[in-house]
């Protein structure tokens, strides 16, 4: 009886293991929210791939965006990354360095080159490391003005403004005539701060390595007078992010504001849209007429996990990657979404569609990598030290000058003086190829 | 002898409980303190031993120094107003008066407030355009907004108002739970030899409730110079740095700025304060 009872256990066992060897399992780890367009997509593909390759079960999984980086952190050190790893694009440097991907360039030549080339050269940059691929950008978006025409008529403005000082012309008559704020951003002490403040900075000829510098330095003034004036809510360096901006936008306690194209998928819906039945959008407003505005870009990046061993996970791995970083799946993936495809042939068709999302894709062209425009792997500290001294300046507890001396000085301190100097010059070329100069 | 062999066995699990939840976590953070934890040498094991490097930075440090004397501030005045209100609410409902069950639940509600409900509603009542500022113009007490939480000096006195409201029912519900342990019978002899209402408190009440008191004390201690989610909801340890506690700087140096070795030193000092407090307020039981 005893003998019966083991052998039973065994064959269970076998079987179980038979049964699990069989499926082929494969995580998908990304921290878009499940009820949004992209994690949709994702997982209609999921379920299209099962129903295809019946061995096969594809999970995603959902990690808050704060979770995201411990997460990975931890599978890291403990060896159990997911088969496919998603990360925000400032961090996939640190994450290539760290060896959290696997290395993709052979299976990119065998997909085909002119697919690599036809990402823009900003995401080709940032997510590939001494000429080898370890991840593809699959979205991307940026910063533009949004602003509320009904608004603008009343104060008697019929065009958005479109350079700095029409800026505060414009918000001075806004508020003259409505009482309203005439401009909102976002200046929190996160990196959304230094995010927002980086298409100043660098459409006025400034750079995070040169912040003590006078185009610098006018950039944060300019931020400083539009709130001291009362045309912008001081509130802007509480707020919880981005998305409450566009709650005031909504409400039409701010006229305009900087926000990007993810908020046509979040706050401003179709919907909302057509019930405010105002919303239009520019480029940023530059220095100076004709100057071009630079900004850096957003979205993400998948790649394939470094723990991913098994040739079968390998190539369920791949065929999401290069289905999502394809032509077409990039157009749809980014018409549900909500964001900016990074591949040229797939913006052409988005812009069609989409021609709300035009100022957006016009400056797509020349968006800039922040963690290669901000000291790679140590643009966490530059950015950190950045969005303090703008938070400085803007509550008055320091002028702009002091904020970002004091700035400049401690991002120096960051680095050896070898590599302040080849952080600071690779700034340059990037910022000045960006420009046109 | 057997006895006690066996008694030692059964504090094993508990004991197993302790090293793997409470002291392993413990030493790691301290070795993460001594060491030059970032992002990269984390994942790579690379880590270099620097010994009290991350200490030295970090009292040279004005952000870390600021948050020392933020942390201190914030736990004094949290302390203070929160324990003296408790007391004055559990003394009032120690006797009956009409409505009383109705008025004691609503003194828990802060309480029983999830802390990013009663966080986000703080952010906005503190807020330039928020509802104080709304209220304090509108009544003419104060012609421009008060930057509550938008300044240098005054988030920190902001968020620890706010940490003040929400520790009032802890208080409260200890002493007031403490005080139905006093004889009804003292309090009406010393009433009847002609102690008046307040040194019956003092001379009576406030000896009896020693312990109490002292638990009370220390568990809020520990509490307050431990919050996080409550400054990081209001101010994220800004504007500029200004209203960090050693939670909030901690968490920023560790996934703000990828320092984790530098984030475990902030804790480390975080412990030793505590440890410093507990111990100072436990003086006060031994004189008991």
């Amino acid at each position: 009886m005893r003998r019966f009872v083991f052998l039973c256990v065994v064959v269970f066992l076998l079987s179980m293991a038979v049964a699990h060897a069989q499926k082929v399992t494969v995580t998908i780890q990304d921290y878009f929210d499940p009820a949004g367009g992209m994690a949709k997509f994702v997982d209609r593909w999921a379920e299209e791939y099962m129903k295809a390759n019946p061995n096969v079960e594809v999970k995603h999984v959902y990690i808050p965006f704060a979770q995201l980086l411990p997460t990975i952190l931890q599978q890291a050190l403990t060896k159990t990354l997911p088969e496919v790893v998603m990360a925000d694009n400032p961090w996939v440097p640190n994450l290539i360095k760290a060896g959290v991907y696997l290395d993709i360039t052979d299976k990119v030549k065998e997909w085909g080159w002119e697919n690599w080339e036809d990402f823009f050269k900003g995401h080709r940059d940032l997510t590939s490391a001494d000429g080898k691929i370890y991840a593809l950008q699959v979205t991307t978006n940026n910063l533009a003005l949004f602003y509320r025409k009904s608004i603008l008529e009343k104060a008697g403005i019929a065009e958005p403004p479109k350079t700095w000082a029409e800026l505060k012309e414009v918000s001075a008559k806004i508020k003259e005539a409505t009482g309203a704020y005439g401009f909102g951003f976002c200046a929190t002490a996160s990196e959304e701060g230094t995010w927002q403040f980086e298409p100043f900075l660098w459409s006025n000829g400034g750079s995070l390595f040169e912040l003590d510098a006078p185009e610098a330095i006018e950039a944060l003034s300019f931020l400083v007078e539009m709130v001291e004036k009362g045309y912008t809510p001081r509130d802007v360096v509480n707020v919880s992010g981005q998305g409450d901006v566009t709650q005031w936008f909504i409400n039409g306690e701010v006229a305009m504001m900087e926000n990007g194209n993810w908020e046509f998928g979040w706050h401003l819906t179709p919907d909302v849209l057509e019930q405010l039945g105002d919303v239009g959008v520019a480029t940023l407003p530059v220095p100076r007429e004709g100057m071009r505005p630079i900004v850096p870009f957003g979205g993400e990046c998948y790649g394939i996990g470094a723990n991913t061993v098994d040739p079968q996970k390998l190539k369920v791995a791949w065929d999401f990657l290069s289905y999502i970083a394809s032509s077409d799946g990039m157009l749809a993936a980014n018409l549900e979404h909500g964001g900016l495809p990074t591949r040229a042939s797939a913006a052409e068709k988005i812009g069609a569609q989409k021609p709300i999302l035009a100022p957006f894709l016009e400056q797509a062209k020349y968006a800039l990598p922040r963690p290669l425009v901000g000291g790679g792997e140590k643009y966490p500290d530059v950015s950190s030290t950045t969005w303090t001294a703008i938070q400085r300046a803007l509550t008055g507890m320091k002028t702009p000058e002091e904020a970002l001396k004091e700035a400049a000085a401690t991002i120096r301190g960051l680095f050896s003086p070898e590599e302040f100097e080849a952080h600071k010059k690779q700034a340059r070329e990037l910022l000045s190829a960006a420009s046109g100069k | 002898m057997k006895e006690v062999r066996a008694g030692y066995f059964f504090l094993l699990p508990a004991l197993l409980y302790v090293c793997v939840f409470g002291l392993y976590p413990l030493l790691y953070n301290i070795s993460l303190s001594l060491r030059d934890v970032t992002f990269i040498s984390y994942v790579q094991g690379t880590a270099r031993f620097v010994g009290l490097g991350n200490y030295q930075e970090l009292v040279r440090d004005t952000i870390f120094r600021r948050t020392f004397s933020n942390t201190l501030l914030f736990t004094g005045l949290s302390l203070f107003f929160q324990f003296t209100i408790g007391f004055l609410l559990a003394l009032l409902f120690h006797r009956p008066f009409p409505l009383k069950g109705v008025l004691q639940s609503l003194i828990m509600v802060p309480w029983v407030l999830p802390i990013i409900v009663s966080g986000s509603f703080f952010r906005w009542f503190f807020s330039d355009n928020g509802m104080l500022n709304g209220f304090l113009t509108a009544f003419g007490i104060a012609t421009r907004p008060i930057p509550w939480i938008t300044s240098s000096h005054l988030p920190i006195l902001s968020v620890t108002m706010a940490n003040i409201w929400l520790g009032i029912p802890f208080n409260f519900v200890l002493l007031y739970t403490g005080l139905q342990g006093i004889p009804e019978e003292l309090l009406e002899s010393a009433a009847i030899d002609g102690a008046t209402g307040w040194q019956r408190v003092v001379y009576i009440v406030t000896p009896l409730l020693k312990p109490v008191i002292l638990a009370t004390l220390t568990l809020g201690c520990i509490f307050t110079v431990k919050v996080f989610d409550l400054v990081w909801i209001i101010t994220q340890g800004g504007p500029g740095d200004v209203s960090h506690l050693f939670s909030t700087l901690s968490y920023s140096l560790a996934f703000n700025k990828l320092h984790f070795g530098k984030a475990a030193a902030v804790l480390v000092i975080m412990l030793l304060v505590v440890a410093a407090l507990t111990v100072f307020l436990n003086l006060f039981q031994r004189e008991a």
